[in-house]
């Protein structure tokens, strides 16, 4: 089993490697003004001086083994428009903690309430009445937040969630880390996607269970419906629902670059959106190796989750795609 | 007659139950029809669809980009809807009526392009995967190194490196896209090449392509529908993200991004606001009928359901 | 008989299925004796797992019974209508061991708990009274070294071991019937031996009266009392097991007993029975066996034949038994068997 995780970490490692190699000379080609602060100013002279100040013009595979010792070193480079010359690891080390925060929050509500709901759903779905009003209006509702994309409801919650909260308190208008009602929006906006998505999953995979033979063969020994519904039936779905932790870090992260910049969240998302419009080349480049090293772990994390869980993943064969 | 006699043998008549009558598309078109939602949405969207291409063709339609100026030659900017224009103008005098549906063919557009990419690349990829066993290996470590990295990062990377344009998004789009559709392919090779039911069929001299028609040709059809359908949602929203953070389409293209992001600076202002939800009602209309389609047709292709 | 445990009557189920109506169990009637091992033979799509199913109130979603009584304890079972009325019956007086063990048992949930799960529910037993007594019955199917098999996960557990757990999961319901639905199909035939013993062992030990589902006539041969035969949805012909092999009367029952390869007898080519079961869908006229049939009368296709005694135990529905038919001499093999039970 250690030898598992042990492995699986050491092909993430591999994978971190390789995906940060080829972001890195991809993103050698971004356009040349994003190394300066002020490039329409400069003479071709001072541009070519100041690729050469930053190591931009040697050979590709130079650049890529000189980025790889300063990485190594925790050195994620300086800032060349956001903050002039300012360490970029100094900035994301100040974003970080309110987007974890923030984050981490959406991911706990969407589980505390997409897991009920899936729950209910699937209930509603495998029972006798013929109206099966909860799976309806539980379906209606992941359907308008998977249908719709992340950007335009968040737009919807911004709009009537604001004038609809401002009949019971005073939300401040701009972001204030510290007065948990500025976080209400922008927490409910960045947990929606995952909610649903728990529930439509947990519901699919727990009706899926109910028509196994091992349900049967509860039910034909007895058990009441209420404890199938427990012992057998929501532990043995919520395996399966393992296997989407990653792809729900993933529309954490992801979905955090919009929700942050639109309700001014001081985080590492809003600062990405922030340093592409400034079009700061080193900037964009640490913070996509971030949230990609960030996927990564993602993934890893999800893998070891599915290992430890399912008795009967046999850890000598676990080649093959997820 | 007597009844008490002995009735003559008749081979047909002990043979006459052996055909169940059952076609896999007649069930899942059957289904497909049954699903009332499915159904509604499905001719919502073929209308819209049909009236998204035709609208420009339509007796009493603006031209998108043009700006438009009142008799004075004032230039008609953040006028609310009126009969002429029906969903009014935005701040720099278009007509928000055709600049929606041609935002909507631009996000039509670059999502078919995308699926149909995709479907290439993904199928003949698929195939090669499942079926040439030594490529397995390299194929499935690609597969999983790509997925570790989410696909609007990608298309963050690419916008953020090239001109962003319609070609930025779809190149963005298909090149993670792909594999997925090759993922599912290449399964369905391996049960072809490898299942009991399909050796068996072998054995019975089943000529291979009657096996390949018969097995692999209704679930290709199905995985690329749904891939089909769930492109649009994709490329719309990427779209519209990516326009958000600055890389998006350039204004010269009527693009629904676009429309939605001069939107958001309208959101405080009541009177205004119509900017923004015109162009969005219309955009998670779309969005929701293919998301709604493309899980109605995977519900009915599914033999699992061929029961009811 | 005297007083049956189970008396099914007039009993019809029906299923919707792609817009048409199914009519899986058609007007069957059949009576269970307390204590009796009770076969019930057919081919795949005779309806037996649709009657067992009946028995113990899981049937799928798309079958109801139309009509007809399942008189069990002087309760009619077909009357119950929700899950907390059959919780009464199901376990604790009719039990159900399924056919493969590979999926019955729970993946994600130790053998040892899943038998500890019956004896709560029907013994009252909890926490380590319940463990002890899921461990002596672990050991009373037949499972080494009990104490350790009980925390392991049923796919540590061969199929055979597992359809011993199975059982073990039935009989710590304490049932007074037990239901085999093809308990041993997915066995392999060495393992199916020692499976039926166990079950035949299991019977006498708690005093049960099972009812095997099957389409093997070996594992009728080797377990039954009393064989009921069943063709589309019908009991065709039901009696003590001797009367059913060596004198059956339905023309069904002889084109099964002469499907039974015999071991030894060379250069005949294997019978089969010519056709296919017929299509459920429609209504039956007559007997449903006669187009198969090479002994069919005009009659056969027009009514449905009525029960005929052949003596108080053995019944047949055919109209051969009926006083007007010409006398039929069934086929040679069948007489044959007839003439060796006269010796035996």
């Amino acid at each position: 089993m250690a030898r598992y995780i042990l492995k699986r970490m050491l092909r993430s490692l591999i994978t971190l490697v390789i995906v940060v190699s080829a972001v890195f000379l991809l993103l050698r080609l971004m356009p040349v003004e994003g190394y300066f602060n002020n490039y329409d100013k400069l003479t071709s002279t001072q541009i070519k001086v100041g690729l050469m100040n930053q190591g931009l013009d040697k050979p590709v595979m130079v650049q890529l083994a000189n980025f790889w010792k300063q990485i190594l070193k925790g050195d994620l480079g300086v800032s060349n428009r956001y903050r002039i010359n300012y360490p970029i690891s100094k900035v994301i080390a100040s974003k970080m903690p309110v987007s974890l925060k923030f984050g981490g929050l959406a991911f706990m509500i969407s589980m505390a309430l997409g897991l009920p709901l899936g729950i209910l759903m699937s209930k509603s779905a495998r029972g006798k009445s013929r109206l099966k009003l909860g799976d309806k209006l539980g379906t209606l509702f992941v359907v308008m937040i998977q249908g719709v994309p992340v950007a335009i409801y968040t737009l919807f919650i911004l709009m009537f969630g604001t004038s609809l909260l401002n009949m019971f308190m005073r939300i401040p208008t701009l972001f204030n880390a510290d007065n948990w009602r500025s976080w209400i929006l922008p927490v409910t906006a960045l947990s929606m996607g995952n909610l649903a998505l728990y529930a439509m999953w947990l519901r699919r995979f727990m009706v899926d269970e109910s028509s196994k033979d091992y349900v049967q063969l509860a039910r034909a020994k007895g058990v009441p419906p209420a404890e199938i519904s427990r012992r057998h039936i929501f532990r043995n779905a919520m395996i399966p629902l393992v296997q989407y932790f990653p792809t729900s870090v993933v529309a954490v992260l992801m979905g955090s670059l919009y929700v942050e910049s639109l309700f001014s969240v001081p985080g590492m998302g809003g600062l990405l959106v922030d340093v592409i419009k400034r079009q700061d080349n080193t900037m964009v480049q640490a913070l996509v190796l971030v949230y990609s090293a960030l996927s990564i772990l993602g993934v890893l994390v999800g893998d070891i989750l599915m290992a430890l869980l399912d008795p009967r993943v046999s850890f000598g064969n676990k080649g093959g795609t997820r | 007659m007597d009844m008490f006699a002995r009735a003559p043998y008749r081979p047909e008549e002990a043979e006459k139950t052996a055909d169940t009558g059952y076609s896999y598309w007649r069930c899942t078109l059957r289904i497909f029809s049954k699903n009332k939602v499915g159904m509604f949405f499905f001719v919502l969207i073929v209308t819209l669809l049909t009236f998204t291409f035709i609208q420009p063709y339509l007796p009493a339609q603006k031209q998108a980009l043009l700006i438009y100026n009142d008799d004075a030659g004032k230039v008609l900017r953040n006028v609310s809807p009126n009969d002429e224009f029906w969903f009014g103008t935005n701040s720099i005098g278009q007509d928000l009526w055709s600049m929606v549906w041609a935002g909507t063919r631009t996000s039509l557009l670059i999502g078919f392009a995308v699926a149909v990419i995709e479907a290439l690349i993904g199928i003949t990829a698929g195939v090669l995967w499942g079926y040439v066993r030594r490529l397995d290996f390299a194929f499935t470590e690609l597969y999983n190194i790509v997925d570790n990295i989410p696909q609007t990062l990608v298309l963050i990377l690419i916008s953020y490196i090239m001109r962003p344009g319609v070609k930025t998004i779809i190149i963005a789009l298909s090149i993670t896209g792909w594999l997925l559709t090759a993922r599912f392919i290449r399964n369905q090779v391996v049960i072809l090449r490898d299942r009991d039911y399909n050796l068996a069929s072998r054995c019975l001299g089943t000529p291979t392509r009657r096996i390949i028609m018969r097995n692999l040709m209704p679930y290709l059809v199905s995985v690329v529908a749904m891939r089909m359908a769930m492109a649009i949602p994709l490329a719309v929203s990427n779209e519209v993200f990516v326009t958000y953070i600055g890389l998006g389409l350039p204004l010269s293209t009527p693009s629904l991004g676009n429309l939605v992001n001069s939107g958001i600076d309208k959101i405080m202002q009541a009177g205004l606001r119509y900017q923004l939800i015109f162009p969005t009602m219309v955009l998670s209309l779309v969005t929701i009928s293919f998301y709604i389609i493309g899980n109605a047709f995977a519900d009915a292709s599914d033999p699992k359901n061929h029961t009811e | 008989m005297n007083k049956p445990i189970l008396s099914i009557k007039n009993l019809n189920v029906a299923f919707n299925l792609r817009g048409q109506r199914l009519h899986a169990i058609r007007d069957v009637y059949l009576d269970v004796a307390p204590g009796e091992s009770l076969a019930i033979v057919g081919e795949s799509g005779s309806g037996k797992s649709v009657l067992c199913k009946s028995l113990i109130g899981l049937l799928d979603a798309n079958g109801t019974i139309e009509s007809g009584e399942i008189l069990y304890n002087g309760r009619d079972l077909t009357r119950l209508k929700n899950e907390k009325e059959w919780l009464s019956i199901r376990g604790r007086e009719i039990a159900m061991v399924m056919q493969d063990p590979m999926t019955s048992l729970n993946p994600l949930m130790t053998v040892g708990r899943q038998i500890a799960e019956a004896v709560g529910l029907h013994q009252g037993k909890t926490g380590p009274q319940a463990r002890q007594a899921a461990v002596e019955y672990l050991a009373d199917v037949g499972i080494d070294e009990p104490e350790r098999r009980f925390k392991q996960y049923p796919h540590e557990f061969s199929g055979g071991m597992r359809q011993r757990v199975v059982i073990a999961i039935a009989i710590a319901c304490r049932p007074k019937i037990l239901i085999c639905d093809e308990p041993t199909t997915a066995l392999d035939v060495t393992v199916q031996a020692q499976i039926l013993r166990l079950i035949k062992d299991m019977k006498a030990k708690y005093g049960l009266t099972t009812i095997y589902v099957t389409h093997d006539l070996g594992v009728v041969a080797n377990v039954a009392d009393r064989i009921a035969v069943m063709y589309a949805g019908d009991f065709v012909e039901t009696g003590l097991c001797d009367e059913i092999f060596y004198d059956p009367r339905h023309p069904y029952t002889w084109a099964l007993l002469s499907s039974l390869p015999q071991l030894g007898v060379k250069g005949h080519d294997l019978y089969t029975i010519e056709g296919t079961p017929p299509n459920l869908f429609q209504p039956v006229r007559g007997d449903a066996f006669a187009p198969r049939s090479h002994y069919a009368l005009n009659i056969d296709f027009e009514e449905r034949p009525p029960c005929f005694a052949v003596s108080e135990t053995h019944m047949a529905r055919t109209w051969l038994m009926d006083p007007q038919a010409p006398k039929i001499q069934p086929p040679e093999h069948i007489r044959s068997l007839r003439e060796r039970r006269g010796e035996i």
